[in-house]
Formats: structure tokens, sequence, C-alpha cells
């Protein structure tokens, strides 16, 4: 176990999101009102930044790119959304929000994204 | 050439000798592959490419940057086959269902630009041929002179249309719409593709509507009160409509929709909300069927509908801060995201 401090908890009032970076890790954290969640920001759909397009109301995590949606109490896909959120182990300790990460979580078909284009031009052509 | 699409739920085989753009040669088979804007920006239509080579049309596209180009991801909306191909797409996906608007490629002509405001123009064309589309769709228009599709939304509603009119709003750094703003369109011949999208209005939905539009978003949702009204939906429904621009001097349609008030009776109420400044007394003068409110026009919405978003369908077009804007108001209010509609086109 690796558990790392997120955040203070007023940091992330609830009903609200919240991104952090720890040891170079990007975390959301969201508090739904009755907890709270730590998971990669990023939306497994299209890789959307949830910092950005997320919203948070009722407990249910929204990405607006195309309405995917989870539900933050049980952690489960709901409605359109086609694939689950990954999400870290979280804890509250006295003010502080704690998530388990000792490895940044990443999405199946994230695990090697390429930042640059450099040296593929050719890829789709190549004979 | 052979292709093949693998999606989560089955295959599809077909084959194909146009040379066209992968999502267009399937939708023309009734294949309801993934995509929103259908012209390279959003990115919806990634595909990952399994066998064969593929020309992309437009490498610069914008949407590009949704790919994980080493894992062999392209854009269906911007690429063509240029062998057999098999393809993967992630999600699920269904043939469309029967009686549904199948897309075509058309050839048009313009029939009249006239300006609407200093930077909104209306565009009508006219077409070689008949075409059928659902209220609140839009299609993919290609000038001659200007590389690549635009997706605009139907202004017009009626079956076997020989004409669709679009909504045209001139941008700084716009290819097109410098060119359309600049020229003279009147008889030129474009390419078209649809009908598109899936933010569509039918007298079957049996539910209260709630429209929010901003600048030319106003496009489908004129389609949609076209519909409505046509079959008498404001009989048993009620519609809001909220339409947001900056100032007086942006409005237009204010007589159509007055128009549509009329005819549809105090079901239909039409708000224009303007966010630089207050309407001027002849505002609501000229135009009593409407009402003027100032400020952010899903707020003015938001706000105008507490305790009425219970049985309802809210359609939302406008640029991304509006319509991310309405979705959050919208789930505020616990609507249900099956019955919030839009195409985003970024």
């Amino acid at each position: 176990m690796s558990w790392k401090k997120i955040c203070a908890a007023t940091e992330v009032p609830k009903n609200s999101l919240g991104k952090f970076v720890v040891d170079d890790i990007e975390v959301m954290i969201a508090n739904y009102g009755e907890g709270y969640r730590a998971f990669p920001p990023r939306c497994p759909h299209m890789a959307e930044p949830l910092c950005e397009s997320g919203m948070l109301f009722d407990g249910l995590l929204t990405c607006s790119k195309h309405l995917w949606q989870w539900d933050m109490k049980t952690g489960e896909k709901i409605g359109i959304a086609e694939r689950e959120l990954l999400f870290y182990d979280v804890k509250q300790e006295d003010d502080d929000i704690y998530a388990n990460v000792a490895q940044e979580l990443v999405y199946e078909d994230d695990d090697d994204e390429d930042e640059d284009d450099e040296g593929d031009e050719d890829f789709f052509n190549a004979d | 050439m052979k292709i093949q699409i693998n999606a989560r739920n089955r295959a599809y085989n077909f084959d194909d000798a146009s040379g066209d753009k992968i999502l267009s040669i399937g939708l023309n088979r009734a294949i309801d592959l993934p995509y929103e804007c259908g012209s390279g920006t959003c990115g919806t239509c990634k595909a990952r490419l399994i066998s064969g080579k593929i020309i992309d049309q437009w490498p610069e596209a914008p949407g590009r940057k949704y790919l994980k180009r080493k894992k062999g991801e392209f854009l269906m909306c911007q690429c063509a086959a240029e062998t057999d191909l098999v393809i993967e797409v992630e999600s699920f996906v269904h043939t469309m269902e029967a009686g549904a608007c199948v897309p075509a490629a058309i050839k048009g002509r313009v029939g009249s630009a006239k300006l609407l405001t200093a930077d909104v123009m209306s565009l009508q064309i006219e077409l070689e041929q008949t075409v059928d589309f659902d209220a609140g769709q839009f299609m993919l228009v290609q000038f001659p002179d200007v590389a690549g599709f635009r997706g605009w939304s139907m202004v017009n509603y009626q079956r076997h249309a020989r004409m669709v009119e679009f909504v045209i709003k001139k941008k700084p750094d716009g290819d097109l719409s410098n060119w359309i703003f600049n020229n003279n369109c009147e008889d030129v011949e474009v390419e078209l593709f649809g009908p598109l999208g899936g933010a569509t209005f039918y007298s079957r939905l049996a539910k209260n509507i709630l429209c929010i539009a901003g600048g030319s978003g106003i496009a489908g949702i004129m389609s949609i009160l076209s519909r409505a009204a046509q079959d008498g939906y404001f009989s048993q429904y009620n519609g809001d409509v909220f339409f947001g621009v900056r100032t007086m001097a942006d409005t237009f349609f204010l007589d159509e929709l007055s128009e549509f008030r009329r005819q549809c009776g105090d079901n239909l109420n039409i708000t224009i909300v303007l966010s630089e400044e207050d309407a001027p007394a002849s505002a609501q003068t000229d135009y009593p069927q409407l009402v003027f409110e100032r400020g952010y026009v899903h707020e003015v919405a938001g706000q105008n509908m507490e305790g009425r978003f219970e049985n309802i369908r809210a359609y939302l077009a406008g640029p991304p801060p509006l319509v991310n804007g309405a979705i959050g108001v919208l789930l505020r209010a616990r609507v249900t995201t099956d019955n919030i509609r839009y195409d985003k086109f970024s």
C-alpha cells in the first residue's frame, strides 16, 4: 500500500471535483456527499480531461463530451457508458484525503500513448 | 474493395468501389457507426486499422488529437480505403432502424444567400434530388473552392425536401465562411452528405420540449419548431425556447419565431436572451409574441424553467461553453441524460 495525501478535505467541497498532482501522478477527487472517490483525470471513452468535462451532481459523475456517467457511490457505469472508471482506494483521515497511488492507473488503451507524432507520418501509407 | 468493420457486438462486411470515406460508406449502408461532427473535429468516429491501407484525406484534422496513432487509430470521417480493409470500432454498432433517413451523397446548388446580421447568413441550397431528414439533423456541405466538408443544421423541415436552408456564422479564421461572405454564392454547385445527427425531434416523443440555443445554433431548433408546429404538437405539450445572442443587433429569425408563437399559442414560450445589453423598449413592442431577457442563455433558461423540468426533452445547440453550461443546468435539475440531446461540433 502506498497511501499519499492528495488534498485537504476543504479543497473539495461537497458535490464537487478537484484535480491534484502527487508524485507526478494526476488524481481526480470527487466529493459526492457521502464520501470520496479518487480516479485518473481522463474519461475512459476518449480520454477527455475530466477536470474540464466532468460534472458531479446527485452522486453521478458525467463526462459532458458524450454524457457517459458513473455512480460515485457504487463506482459502476450507468446509462450509455460502455467502460468502467478505474479507482484508487481513497480514505479520509482527520481533515485530509488520502489515496493509494502506488502506481498510476491507466486505461488499457492508454498505456503507450503516443504524444509525439514524429516518425509515424507514413504509418498508414507504408508499404 | 472489401471492407470489414469489427464492432464490439458484431462484424459488418461490404464491398465498396466508391473510394468515399469509410464513415460515409458505412452510414450509407445504414450501419450506424459512431460519429458526431462528421467533419474531422470531434474524434468520435475513431477506429483502429487491423489490416490494409487507408488514405487520410485531412492529416491535419483537429480530431486527430484523440487518436493513438501507434495503435493504428484513424478518423473514419477523413479516411478512405486504398486496399481491402479490416478495421475495429470499439463501441457497439447497430443497423439503423427501419424508416431512418439513411445518409447519402447529394448534389446541390446555392439558390439564395442573404445576410441575417452583419456576421450571420442564410443559405438556401436547391437539391438535385429530394431528401428526407428528421427535425434537428445536419448535413455536411462542401464548396468547390474550399477543401473539406462543414456540418450545418437544417433550418427547414419537410419530407421529400427539394431545398435545405442553413445558417452560416462568419468566423475570423474560417476559410469557408470567409469565402461565402466574400463571394457571390448564388448558383455555386456544392456537394452534400447527410442527413446526420441524433439530436432529433419526433412528434411521438410525447414530452415537453426545452430548446436552448446560442447564435447560429438556433438553426436546428427552427427545424424542430417547424415540425412541431406542423404536427400541432404544442396543443398537448409545452415548448420553451431560449435563444441567446450578444446584442439586439445579433438577433435574427425574430419574425419567424413570432410566427411560430402565433401559430402554436400559449404552450410555446420563446425567450430572446441578450448577454451584453438590455433589449431596447422597442423590441417588446415590435415583437409582442416574444419575451426579452438579459443574461447567459443557459442561466436564464435554468431560472425560468425552475420547477418545470419534469417530463422534458432538452435540445441544445451552440458554442461549447453554452452547451456545457446547459448540460450542467439540466443535470442539476435531474434531467436524465437520455433526455439531453445535442450534436457537439468540437
